[in-house]
């Protein structure tokens, strides 16, 4: 919303923003990232979805000569210039572990878990795995804050993160997606409290020992923990993303960082389906990250039987159900991309039954509904004042089948389209339970980027736990080569 | 000891300026810009019916003249949003809800 002000006043036309109590820090830092620190707001008091209108109407008018002094009063006074900032190699903190904890923490630099301090020594050794790039490279820019996402800023919170040196090629994919427009990092502060989620695809993810397995959205494995947890991090530095006492993060309730996923391609191929990363455009060989938006997940969901049907009949509607009462932001939206992630074992009977994964996606598509009428109710709830099923076929934003009837009670699909339904299996392959992710509508689509990495030099991670020798994405020599010593890590 | 390094990156953004404010509202158009969120459809016919209390003359391109402007790609937004306002003859906008 503030956006569309900034482009006003970059045109030349006076903007005043009105924006309710709770949110005029966010806003401030959304028009500070726009390079506009000074744009005019107007405080609506409280909280308009919970206002009757005769609270309605009093606010407003008490709100109007804030409008008045927005457009026609004297704003846009010289700020201060913004104080310099550090250089990426300055030593911005002297001091012990706990210090270094403390002063992250009051600085507003950490997630509240204590992280590995960032010498300059152990973030040499992330861009020993990363050759190809300078420390200084822009991999994209991130809002609301609008910072260069540079290939330096990551290896510092990647290490901050406790991640290793050698998931660095994968950290600078995962930036590089949240950097597309169409990921809109921007809106990771919304009020749903979305996060990213990051599936690891292709040999990068046996090399480095991400986990697909039991528990496999547990923390508890090194990979997929920290990698989980640096994205969280580097949302909060470089997105400016911080919830109270730091601003930009409007997330209500939200929910912290998930670990990266993995999926079990070996089951996947097993059964002639491809895998999430073929999927997502990856070749055989390649490696890549996805990112998406989680707003929130289903039940674990039990199938049993050795038909397909009996498994997707309950997924359908129990993954249907999860998503039902989020589905009106994507019929909003026109974009909406959940995630099931399927038990070896089920898919294993789904597939064994001669489906493909796009027959599961166009089952759980065509068996997945809610009543219209819920829908529309959902989406005034949420602050969609004005959404309507009819409007939207009106408009070409949905097809005819979303207003055939003025029946309240007529069931509209949930999922916009089967091919926006992401699969992956993982899991317990010694169960039969599937889970299932909602994302956020625009806000966090679906974004793929390479790895870009070479795995011939392998070797196995210190304390991977893969059957497999895993390999290994670092060059060797790492740190070594470049001349860059410990001597300042240790007390 | 040790000595740590900063774990932000340096700003992208170019400081831009406001735009001139206006003398008064009186006789000029004022665009509404809905989010279409948090009751705009009551709240701004309530605000016109406050502004041309205070400022007779004033004049309003209601929202519906311009859609939603939630969610809408940026770049699109900066590329049309301008033009659209000066064909309407838009000297000042009023931009709603945040919530």
């Amino acid at each position: 919303m503030v956006r569309a002000a900034a482009v006003a006043e970059r045109a030349g036309l006076p903007s005043v923003s009105i924006v309710s109590t709770a949110f005029l820090e966010q806003a401030a830092v959304v028009a500070r990232g726009l390079g506009l620190p000074g744009l005019p707001l107007a405080e609506y008091p409280g909280v308009p979805m919970t206002d009757g209108p005769e609270a309605l109407r009093a606010k407003v008018a008490a709100l109007a000569d804030e409008v008045v002094a927005g457009l026609a009063g004297t704003v846009g006074a010289p700020t201060a210039p913004a104080a310099a900032e550090p250089g990426p190699r300055d030593i911005v903190f002297r001091g012990s572990l706990d210090d270094v904890q403390e002063f992250f923490h009051r600085q507003l630099w950490s997630d509240g878990l204590p992280i590995v301090p960032p010498t300059i020594a152990r973030v040499e050794r992330f861009l020993a795995h990363v050759p190809d790039r300078a420390p200084d490279e822009v991999v994209g820019v991130l809002r609301p804050d609008t910072r260069a996402a540079t290939v330096w800023s990551i290896a510092v919170n990647g290490v901050m993160a406790g991640c290793r040196p050698e998931f660095m090629p994968v950290l600078v994919a995962i930036v590089e997606a949240l950097a597309d427009p169409e990921f809109r990092v921007q809106d990771a502060g919304s009020t749903p409290g979305w996060e990213p989620l990051v599936i690891v695809s292709g040999p990068v993810a046996r090399a480095l020992d991400f986990h697909h397995g039991q528990g496999v959205m547990r923390v508890g494995r090194r990979a997929n923990t920290s990698v989980g947890r640096f994205v969280r991090l580097y949302l909060r530095n470089v997105a400016g993303l911080r919830i109270p006492p730091g601003a930009g993060d409007k997330g209500s309730i939200a929910a912290t960082f998930h670990v990266a996923l993995a999926e079990d391609e070996a089951a996947a191929r097993a059964l002639g389906w491809p895998t999430f990363g073929e999927e997502q455009g990856f070749g055989p060989g390649e490696s890549g990250v996805t990112v998406q938006s989680v707003v929130s997940a289903s039940p674990p969901i039990y199938t049993a039987g050795t038909r397909a049907r009996e498994h997707l009949e309950v997924l359908a509607e129990v993954f249907g159900q999860a998503c039902a009462y989020w589905s009106f932001t994507g019929m909003k939206y026109g974009r909406w991309e959940p995630l099931l992630v399927l038990g070896p074992a089920v898919a294993r009977v789904i597939a064994a039954d001669g489906w493909s994964k796009d027959d599961v996606r166009r089952y759980l598509w065509e068996h997945a509904t809610i009543p219209a009428g819920r829908a529309e109710r959902y989406a005034w709830h949420l602050g969609s004042t004005a959404f309507s099923l009819a409007a939207q076929v009106a408009a070409g934003a949905l097809p005819a089948a979303y207003a055939a009837s003025p029946d309240p009670e007529r069931p509209v699909r949930v999922f916009l389209r089967p091919e926006a339904i992401g699969l992956v299996v993982a899991g317990d392959p010694g169960r039969n339970q599937s889970r299932g992710y909602v994302s956020n509508h625009i806000q966090g689509g679906r974004v793929s980027r390479r790895v870009r990495v070479s795995l011939a030099d392998a070797r196995p991670p210190r304390g991977a736990f893969a059957s497999e020798p895993p390999l290994t994405a670092a060059r060797r020599g790492g740190s070594a080569a470049r001349g860059s010593s410990d001597a300042v890590d240790q007390a | 000891m040790y000595e740590v390094v900063w774990p932000l990156a340096p700003r992208a953004v170019a400081p831009g300026t406001l735009a001139p404010r206006l003398p008064s509202l009186a006789g000029r158009t004022i665009g509404e810009l809905w989010d279409y969120l948090f009751r705009g459809e009551e709240l701004f016919p309530l605000l016109r019916r406050a502004l041309a209390a205070r400022h007779p003359g004033v004049r309003f391109v209601p929202y519906d003249t311009f859609g939603s402007i939630h969610g809408r790609d940026d770049a699109e937004l900066a590329a049309t949003l301008p033009a659209i306002l000066r064909a309407h003859g838009c000297d000042a906008v009023v931009v709603a809800v945040g919530a």
